[in-house]
């Protein structure tokens, strides 16, 4: 009995300590006033700072860089510019004949720059590149997304030596990179090897190669695939025999690769022969390729002029079997959010009730969407009647 | 919107689906409006490359499975979720490495015990003591459960017996994990090993709730701590897809700036893009905070209110490396799904350390190939590495610095995991690096509070936020409110929420 009342003693004083103690630390006034309108403020500035969702931009200046780019730099007038890492993008929103879409551009100057620096490659028969390059000069305003894309240097996976390879305008991503190691120097080695036309094809070449010059760590090469080269230097492809011959022996580099998905893969086969390991090669995901029924796996026979019944809700529309989902859906006004145009990011999962779609092989769906039939419009394209809820 | 609502849900985590579902259970026509483009809040995934990393969870706790149920299982079998989710158990409980100590402690009543005592044979009464209270308070907290979600007040047949059934839980109600675990135990070790997951709850044993910790710790043991196949966002997934079949509805990338309130009720709901949605009833899945100081007019809201918000504090945050491997667990040597890495025995010294942005004195590192082999790609492993932060500091880190904070932390916390897994830093292939600041980016609650406030005896269970809000209609759901933070927890606090508001709207028909 008495061990018994002891005990229950105990925890009446265990208790009372415990509430005193409960309210003593739990006093208004200590600590953070999270109900002050200023700290939800404050967290929602950080984020927005890191991470906004659009930002308002003025063209302040225009150059040519080759006969078919051209380079344009952009202040932001709604607040200062965030944040990014070299290799990230931005997404330039246009209005063509009351289409509203957006195109992902790499960013090419480096985080601190009062400047964002844009370089856009003319696209035969593109939709909204010719329509910039038409439009965009000193004074346009533009909206744009928040820089994004994780196509970039990871100093704790990717070590200090790097090889990027780029294939024609798919050098944009390691100018930024190149002039952030040129700014704040850099512990390895940079080869930079860039797959072009022609020398008149070879954007931000002289820029390279006074850094090259200038530097121990930074190497840069050239190599035409055009017919018509002339000028002194490489010819042919980014292939085993090149990059061979380029990079020598494989040692522990971490490779990147930028540009059209037949350059892209050939790279990837001649790293794989030289021995390099395949977690050591990053690929920046294309856009949609110019003709999908090449894509491997795409249905046999079926024309990318091929149409089919999409409904929306109460909506019906055609779809070309030739054109991504998010393109036909944004041609109708039907906007999903979306941002790496690429299969991704995963910004413009939505779900497919009926219907099937083709989905490029880079598409990146989580295994439970696929499971429960969503699917990503930037990288599906219509092979049957479909229904789609947004 | 032909038909009018019976209750909107602002916000698409575990608690706002399991309420929305909890209420199509009963009925009603739910609307859920979530921001985000995927449903989940914390319960979700992301793709890198050829990996598909868990955000959030590590093991569950209070779900079990048919053949040992936990106290969750009957809510979730009623909602259809056990047939539609996919739930397995973890091989082990957890690895914990110190300095000088690594040991695994499975699941298992007998096993889990045994091996701690086999280990400090000195300290094995007191061991054997302690476990034996944690067994019969996870018994006690079994007859609670249901009552903590019953739609109104509970009957007196089933609260009047509480004193008989739940003695232990009403004699350690306000006490904390340390204090009663001190009257066992006094080898700092075994304390530090029994106290292990207190990074589930977010604060160290001198102020952590005991029967927050007591009853998770004995669902883990007795039950088995389980994954989702499919990662937490197929629960998530599999709960959009159940809510659709009882006939409810959830918008994605919609939400909501205003909620409405005439007279003291809650009439309705303005989402972002400005279109009104009227509903006699709102789940509110966002924190208590900002659905009455932002959703709403701070004035609506009875100052008593305020009063009670302010008895909280915010409770931590994480910060996640998300690391895809070009090597096995196998050949890392790192073969259990979960392995604490603690720099001293100390918790509350590693807890001080998570208030600033500097190295951390803990890390989980978890495997998720150890619970599902094929997680990865064949010769490749998906490893999480999480340490509990603060959320507050962050804040305060200038924009242009916050790459390399957040890089330099990152380093620090692959230190730590290196203790375990020496390679690390070779295999990896790709990672990504998540603060407190991105979850304050996708999810937005309070402080990137993963846990909601913090947990100390008075702000758990039936102590904590009711789900019943300040004014007429308006509930709240979510790791904020009742019983507390994590994923039971918040799954049991929507089933609660969403009886509740069922139980008004009935109610409120039958008054009409």
């Amino acid at each position: 009995m008495g061990f018994f009342l002891w005990d229950l003693g105990q925890d009446a004083a265990a208790h009372l300590r415990g509430i005193t103690g409960w309210i003593h630390t739990r006093r208004p006034g200590q600590g953070t006033d999270f109900l002050a309108d200023e700290y939800r403020a404050q967290t929602r500035r950080a984020v927005e700072a890191l991470h906004p969702t659009t930002m308002q931009l003025r063209v302040v200046e225009v150059t040519d860089r080759t006969p078919t780019t051209r380079t344009y730099r952009l202040e932001r007038e709604d607040a200062e510019l965030p944040p990014f890492r070299p290799g990230q993008y931005v997404n330039l929103w246009v209005d063509i004949d009351g289409v509203r879409t957006h195109r992902p551009y790499s960013i090419c100057s480096i985080p601190g720059d009062a400047l964002l620096e844009l370089s856009i490659k003319e696209v035969a028969g593109g939709f909204v590149a010719p329509h910039l390059l038409g439009h965009l000069q000193v004074g346009t305003r533009i909206e744009s997304s928040g820089p994004s894309g994780s196509f970039v240097h990871e100093p704790l996976a990717d070590g200090r030596d790097l090889v990027l390879l780029a294939g024609g305008c798919g050098v944009t991503p390691f100018v930024s990179m190149v002039r952030q190691m040129d700014r704040d120097g850099w512990p390895g080695t940079v080869h930079l090897i860039h797959g072009c036309l022609e020398p008149d094809e070879a954007m931000y070449g002289d820029e390279f190669e006074r850094l090259a010059d200038a530097s121990g760590q930074f190497r840069y090469d050239r190599i035409y695939s055009g017919a018509s080269w002339a000028a002194p230097g490489r010819s042919g492809l980014l292939d085993a025999r090149c990059l061979g011959e380029l990079v020598g022996e494989a040692n522990g580099q971490a490779f990147f690769v930028c540009g059209p998905t037949p350059m892209t893969e050939l790279c990837r086969v001649a790293l794989r022969e030289l021995g390099v390991a395949d977690h050591r090669v990053r690929v920046e995901l294309p856009g949609a390729p110019e003709d999908v029924t090449g894509c491997p796996g795409w249905p046999a026979g079926l024309q990318a002029s091929a149409r089919f019944k999409l409904r929306v809700g109460d909506r019906e529309v055609q779809a070309a079997a030739g054109e991504p989902l998010l393109c036909t859906l944004e041609r109708h006004g039907l906007l999903v959010p979306a941002r790496c145009r690429s299969g991704e990011c995963a910004a413009c999962r939505t779900r497919l009730d009926s219907g099937r779609v083709y989905e490029l092989p880079t598409a990146h769906v989580r295994e439970s969407d696929r499971d429960y039939g969503y699917v990503h419009p930037c990288a599906s394209y219509p092979i049957s009647d479909l229904e789609l809820t947004l | 919107m032909g038909d009018r609502l019976d209750a909107i849900v602002v916000g698409a985590g575990l608690g706002g689906l399991t309420a929305a579902l909890t209420m199509a259970h009963r009925g009603m026509r739910v609307l859920v409006l979530e921001r985000n483009g995927v449903p989940g809040g914390c319960a979700t995934s992301f793709v890198r490359g050829r990996y598909e990393f868990e955000a959030s969870l590590h093991q569950l706790s209070g779900v079990g499975l048919a053949d040992r149920p936990g106290r969750l299982y009957p809510f979730l079998e009623e909602l259809g979720v056990m047939d539609e989710v996919d739930f397995v158990r973890t091989p082990s409980f957890f690895r914990s490495v110190f300095p000088d100590l690594d040991i695994t402690l499975p699941a298992g009543r007998e096993p889990f015990t045994d091996a701690l005592c086999d280990g400090f044979p000195d300290a094995a009464d007191g061991i054997q003591r302690f476990m034996k209270l944690l067994f019969t308070m996870g018994k006690e907290v079994k007859y609670f459960y249901p009552l903590m979600a019953w739609p109104s007040l509970p009957p007196p047949g089933r609260v009047l017996p509480l004193p008989f059934k739940t003695p232990n839980m009403m004699r350690y109600a306000m006490l904390t994990w340390g204090q009663v675990l001190d009257r066992h135990v006094e080898d700092e070790r075994v304390r530090a090993l029994l106290s292990q997951i207190w990074s589930y709850l977010g604060l160290p044993p001198s102020q952590l709730s005991f029967t927050f910790l007591a009853s998770a710790m004995a669902s883990y043991i007795d039950e088995g701590p389980l994954y989702v196949r499919g990662r937490s966002q197929a629960l998530s997934n599999g709960l959009v897809r159940l809510l659709e079949r009882a006939g409810g509805e959830v918008r994605l990338n919609q939400g909501v700036r205003e909620i409405r309130v005439a007279q003291g009720k809650v009439t309705g709901v303005v989402t972002d893009e400005g279109e009104e949605i009227p509903a006699t009833q709102v789940v509110s899945n966002v924190d208590p905070v900002t659905t009455c100081r932002e959703l709403m007019d701070p004035d609506e809201v009875p100052s008593l209110f305020w009063h009670r918000l302010r008895s909280n504090t915010v409770g931590p945050s994480t910060m996640n490396l998300y690391l895809g491997l070009a090597r096995t667990g196998e050949q890392l040597g790192l073969t259990h799904h979960e392995t604490f890495v603690n720099e001293s025995y100390d918790v509350e010294q590693r807890w001080e350390r998570m208030k600033s942005i500097g190295p951390p004195a803990e890390a989980t590192v978890t495997n998720f190939n150890a619970v599902t082999p094929d997680i990865s790609p064949p010769g490749t492993s998906m490893v999480v590495v999480t340490s509990l932060i603060y959320g507050e500091p962050w804040l305060a880190v200038p924009p242009q610095e916050y790459v390399a904070t957040k890089q330099r932390m990152a380093d620090q916390m692959l230190q730590l995991a290196e203790r375990v897994v020496p390679d690390l830093r070779d295999a990896i292939e790709v990672i990504e690096v998540a603060t407190p600041l991105t979850n304050m980016r996708y999810v937005g609650q309070l402080g990137g509070a993963v846990y909601g406030f913090e947990q100390p005896p008075g702000e758990t269970t039936l102590f904590r936020l009711a789900h019943k809000g300040p004014l007429e209609g308006l509930f709240f759901a979510g790791a904020f409110t009742q019983p507390g933070g994590g994923f039971e927890p918040a799954m049991l606090s929507g089933c609660s929420a969403g009886a509740k508001a069922a139980h008004r709207a009935d109610a409120t028909r039958a008054g009409v």
